[in-house]
């Protein structure tokens, strides 16, 4: 259908026997009509198909000009696809929901979007991802990080190419530890002890330096934080099987417990359960927090000399652990899908493969500090001489540990948000009475929806 | 006298607009609402017919009580010092000075941002680091400087704060109108007859006030109930869901848990609730203030 040319139109039609003006508005009229409707049939690539418009729905990104350079080098390699940009909020949270409107409505104005990993699951379940299995084979699969693969991957089958890589880990002030003779710290309480000795001695000269900022507002990062520590000290947020949750065995517990008194009340100020990541990043870049705990997007924030005061000072290692147990590092990064319901899936398979080749990995590694998901790219030279940080990092990207893997898991995160928000804000509230409140419910939901789906 | 059927047929398609409007944009989606909340919906699972369910388990929802606790707590705090603050700013504008042209429009400035801008506006004036409120009433000490949206009471109270400063003046100006009804000629009378001011607002202005602060009240009172957007972007219920609000409590279980059922539920309990205490408003205490005759 693509193929077909004005002049065959006005030649075996009706419109023949219209004036040539009416004929000329009808052929026009037909024309525009192509793209809407034929799009799928073959890949636009060929030079006489009319263009394409993918819908890309994206958030507001830390380094737009990377990402204006890869959508620009991408419409140069495929001159018949547009991509058309939609901005959605920075936010996971806000931006999951903008786009889940969109797909319960089903809207064919969308093609592609991007899946933070702990979407998938409710993603394919409710139908709205298209499974990428034909497109994505095995053996490519297998140059990625593991990690960032299971994480698009529900019931067997794959819904999403991981863009890159992102977990997190311990920043840390160079210049202080190394004026103290500490080496980085591997465990918690190595941790406090050396933040605490770095305070004293400080206390005089900077008076306002706190120990550690993390991220303890009620939202999405703060289960991301807490998941770091439960998980340091052998705990789990669910039990093994995924079926119940584990909120209430001692080693989750006591991790909070430490969290709610030697994190916020000794070394935090409690300002820390107002930060997200941009608020606690500023206290540290500002050079008024020891530790820092944040995703490897920081490393290029910290040593820029626009944002920061310490350049340069800025160290970075994996999470500690408490004693007996291994550090800890949330898996977070975000996935490209295409929508069940885009006209155009063939181009926006194009538009994925393009923008998660290695030579855009690195581009973006590179502008927009974004830790590549394809591993060959952790022995690239131009990348580590970006990051260098990255050669100690990649244990860490290896072993990234993923939030709880569940169709349900917006609830089951509201309730744990729930459960760490109150305990930390809440200096006089019973944590293991709280723990069996999270838990009664979390069990209740992750049960009713097995009996939806069974 | 009855009117005639020529009349009736005129009076029905005179009013047949107005009636459709309503009817498509008022009662179908409530109705469809409605219709909502009684099945059961989980993402990627059927929805199925459950009743009243939904109305069922939001009576025992823990963290549904507490955020109409939160709810009702907001709404009598903000409203009664709305309504305090907006007579103050109407018997002020009332008066006849210079600039009170400038006044009256300076007053309804925080009325006309937009409510999403205004919180945002807040959410930096509260700013442990580099907020206003703290270089204001701390200056160089900073270590003195108090994270305001740290603390659940203070978050609390924050909101309530937010909410005051940006409609005290929509309230005033319903006030205002209350005012400017008012005959001079019945001061000038009271003044004769040598009641103070206080005398003359008790007896005088209160009183015929009273139409005027209801409307005030019912107004404040819905709007209060329905606050959302301030939460949203100040602090998102937190911290431990202290500021939690029932329809930022409703928004997180439709559009992002993805609970259709039990969202809707919780925006109808929210809609009869207002529906009750409106009637209640203008059939209890209303119709007694509107009808009775000015003294």
């Amino acid at each position: 259908m693509n193929g077909l040319h004005v002049s065959s139109i006005a030649a075996h039609s009706p419109l023949r026997h219209l004036s040539p003006w009416a004929a000329g508005f009808f052929a026009a009229a037909l024309l525009c009509s192509v793209p809407l409707t034929h799009g799928q049939d073959l890949p636009a690539e060929r030079p006489d198909s009319p263009p394409i418009t993918l819908h890309f729905v994206t958030w507001k990104a830390d380094h737009p000009q990377a990402w204006n350079e890869a959508i620009r080098r991408f419409e140069k390699a495929h001159p018949r696809i547009r991509v058309k940009r939609e901005i959605a909020p920075h936010s996971s949270t806000a931006y999951h929901d903008l786009l889940t409107q969109k797909l319960r409505n089903r809207d064919v104005s969308l093609d592609l979007f991007f899946l933070d990993v702990i979407w998938p699951a409710e993603f394919a379940a409710a139908g709205w991802a298209l499974p990428l299995d034909e497109y994505f084979p095995q053996n490519e699969r297998e140059k990625f990080l593991p990690a960032t693969i299971s994480s698009g991957v529900y019931r067997h089958r794959i819904y999403g190419v991981p863009s890159r890589i992102d977990s997190g880990m311990l920043y840390y002030r160079k210049d202080l530890l190394g004026k103290y003779g500490f080496s980085p710290p591997s465990t918690w309480n190595a941790l406090v002890h050396q933040a605490q000795t770095i305070l004293q001695g400080e206390r005089i000269a900077q008076p306002l330096l706190r120990g550690y900022s993390g991220q303890f507002k009620q939202y999405e990062g703060l289960v991301c934080d807490m998941l770091e520590f439960v998980g340091s000290h052998n705990g789990s947020f669910l039990t093994e099987d995924g079926r119940r949750s584990n909120l209430t065995a001692p080693e989750s517990t006591q991790a909070v417990r430490f969290v709610r008194e030697q994190i916020i009340q000794r070394l935090a100020t409690p300002a820390a359960l107002t930060y997200q990541e941009p608020e606690s990043l500023a206290v540290f870049v500002q050079g008024k927090t020891v530790f820092h705990r944040n995703w490897p997007y920081a490393w290029g924030l910290a040593n820029d000399p626009r944002h920061s005061k310490i350049v340069g000072k800025v160290g970075v290692t994996p999470l500690p652990r408490f004693s007996g147990g291994k550090s800890t590092s949330a898996l977070g990064g975000w996935l490209y899908g295409i929508s069940a319901y885009s006209p155009h899936p063939d181009e926006a398979w194009a538009f994925i493969e393009f923008m998660t080749n290695p030579e855009m990995q690195k581009h973006f590694a590179i502008h927009a500090s974004l830790a590549p998901s394809r591993l060959a790219l952790y022995a690239d030279p131009e990348v580590l001489r970006a990051n260098p940080q990255y050669k100690n990092l990649l244990p860490v990207f290896q072993t990234a540990r993923p939030r709880p893997r569940t169709p349900v898991y917006p609830i089951v995160s509201h309730i744990l948000q729930r459960y760490f928000s109150r305990v930390l804000a809440f200096p006089e509230t019973d944590i293991i009475e709280e723990a069996h409140e999270a838990d009664r419910k979390i069990n209740r939901f992750l049960a009713l929806m097995r009996d939806a789906r069974e | 006298m009855t009117p005639s059927t020529r009349d009736r047929t005129t009076g029905w398609l005179m009013v047949f607009p107005a009636l459709t409007f309503v009817t498509v944009f008022s009662l179908y989606p409530a109705m469809d609402s409605f219709l909502l909340s009684l099945y059961s919906e989980f993402p990627g699972s059927e929805r199925s017919f459950i009743g009243f369910g939904n109305y069922a388990e939001l009576f025992r929802d823990p963290v549904a009580h507490q955020a109409f606790i939160v709810t009702l707590g907001f709404v009598l705090l903000s409203t009664t010092l709305e309504l305090l603050l907006g007579t103050g700013i109407a018997l002020v504008i009332h008066e006849r000075f210079k600039g009170r042209g400038w006044t009256r429009a300076a007053v309804l400035i925080p009325w006309a941002i937009p409510t999403v801008v205004a919180a945002q506006m807040w959410r930096f004036l509260l700013n442990d680091q580099y907020g206003a409120v703290n270089a204001i009433l701390f200056g160089d000490q900073v270590d003195a400087y108090v994270p305001w949206l740290a603390d659940p009471w203070m978050a609390f109270g924050a909101i309530v704060l937010a909410d005051v400063w940006k409609t005290s003046s929509f309230a005033g100006l319903l006030i205002l109108a209350g005012l400017q009804v008012i005959p001079d000629e019945t001061y000038d009378a009271a003044r004769i007859d040598g009641a103070t001011a206080w005398q003359r607002f008790w007896h005088i202005t209160f009183p015929l006030l009273k139409p005027a602060l209801l409307t005030a009240l019912l107004f404040r009172t819905i709007d209060a109930f329905r606050a959302f957007d301030l939460v949203f972007v100040m602090t998102q219920g937190g911290p431990g869901d202290a500021t939690q609000v029932i329809q930022f409590y409703g928004y997180k279980t439709l559009f992002t848990e993805g609970r259709v059922g039990y969202g809707t539920t919780i925006s109808v309990t929210v809609f009869v609730a207002l529906a009750i205490l409106s009637l209640f408003y203008v059939r209890t205490v209303g119709s007694k203030l509107l009808q009775r005759e000015p003294a």
